[in-house]
């Protein structure tokens, strides 16, 4: 399940965000703000990632004091 | 010591800065109109990318290549501002029945800005005494310093090489330790290595899905389309799906030596499957594919690359590698924990 929704997350992620920009925004001054969303949609998804590990680690911790 | 975290961390803030602060030479964005007759007086509305045609307005002057070492310059020009300005041209007889002229546009502070193919001369029937003359190559430069090239149609999405086509290349490279790892488990059965190897892999699968990702949003705002049937992307994403699979596989068997075994040996699949799906296939000589980089490597190469773009294009691959392997040796720590809780109970 959890595969699923970081498939999710980097798919629909992006769309969301194009959703909220007009396409003409993202494609003014040489289309530089599809590259910021570009780095964005990067930052996200590795937080994502490390956000995962952190469940992990708590799990443990929380199993350990039972 | 970890004085590679550090690296990677500062290797990754001068991505950051210099890819999105190093200007774009300057360039010629659109022309119009796109076809001429020969033999006709051409009048040429020029739209130009970081430009100083208001500025540099002395020295300005613009040339059609007709062949290889003739052209035509413009005889009459009037600048609308930095970046608008029209030019008369007098095309004279052409030889072929067609010819895609390239513009040049030249001055003092842009040095050459140039459009490949930017207008299709047609034969005509008309008649005229228009000359042409020897294009000045030795006047033709390109401005110096240090700035990103600039291609039509790319624009400024050409800083996505330090982020998109990085993320590939530190994909490729994190799985190959990954594979080195998976290999050492087989060998030894010890599931120290298993912890690294399943690290490695998964923290590349995450790179490769966000470089699906960023391509899709790319292509949405130069193709027009989220998702095309080029071969690139296509070998791309069945490559991601393998990854995808290894990755349900290890979450679906629960004992420990079994899925350490099962996953080391379906990663030397999925990894001798990669090679031909992101290297080989769209290499192939019958392949049409639009992505950039074309020529040699499907992603480092050929025109679309420079030793600007390179200089943080490197320390992109280096410093996201390394973050990889920060998150990946964190996650092996946490793996091993676990298992040696797994052992205590």
């Amino acid at each position: 399940m959890k595969k699923v929704y970081l498939f999710l997350m980097t798919v629909i992620i992006p769309q969301l965000l194009a959703a909220q920009a007009s396409d003409d925004f993202l494609r003014s001054t040489g289309k530089i703000y599809s590259v910021v969303v570009v780095l964005v949609i990067m930052f996200l998804g590795l937080v994502f990632y490390v956000w995962r590990l952190d469940k992990k680690v708590k799990q443990m911790e929380d199993e350990r004091t039972d | 010591m970890s004085w590679w975290k550090l690296l990677s961390v500062l290797l990754l803030t001068y991505v950051i800065i210099a890819g999105f602060t190093v200007p774009l030479k300057p360039g010629i964005a659109l022309v119009s109109p796109q076809t001429t007759p020969s033999n006709s007086i051409l009048q040429l509305s020029i739209e130009g990318y970081n430009t100083h045609f208001e500025s540099g307005k002395q020295s300005l002057e613009a040339w059609l290549k007709l062949d290889s070492i003739h052209g035509v310059r413009a005889n009459k020009i009037i600048v609308k501002n930095d970046n608008l300005m029209e030019a008369t041209f007098a095309i004279g007889t052409i030889e072929n029945q067609f010819t895609d002229a390239t513009l040049y546009v030249n001055n003092d502070i842009d040095n050459t800005a140039f459009l490949p193919s930017a207008i299709r001369i047609t034969k005509s029937g008309n008649t005229s005494n228009y000359t042409k003359q020897l294009i000045p190559y030795e006047r033709l430069s390109s401005k110096a310093g240090f700035l990103f090239p600039y291609r039509e149609i790319l624009n400024e999405t050409i800083r996505n090489t330090f982020f998109h086509v990085a993320l590939w290349m530190s994909m490729f490279a994190l799985l190959v330790v990954g594979l080195y790892h998976g290999c050492q488990y087989l060998r030894t059965k010890n599931i120290l290595y298993d912890s690294k190897a399943s690290s490695y892999n998964m923290i590349a699968i995450v790179y490769g899905l966000l470089g699906l990702a960023t391509g899709s949003i790319w292509a949405k705002y130069t193709w027009g389309t989220w998702w095309t049937t080029d071969i690139k992307l296509n070998m791309a994403a069945i490559s991601m799906l393998i990854y995808v699979a290894y990755a349900i596989l290890r979450a679906s068997v629960d004992d420990i030596d079994k899925r350490a075994r099962l996953s080391a040996l379906y990663a030397l699949f999925a990894f001798a499957a990669m090679i031909p799906l992101l290297f080989v296939l769209p290499r192939m000589g019958n392949v049409i594919s639009l992505h950039p980089g074309n020529g040699g490597n499907p992603a480092l190469g050929g025109e679309d690359m420079d030793n600007t773009l390179r200089m943080v294009f490197y320390p992109a691959v280096i410093g996201l590698f390394l973050f990889g392997m920060w998150i990946a040796t964190i996650r092996t720590r946490i793996e091993t924990l676990f298992y040696k809780k797994s052992q205590l109970e």
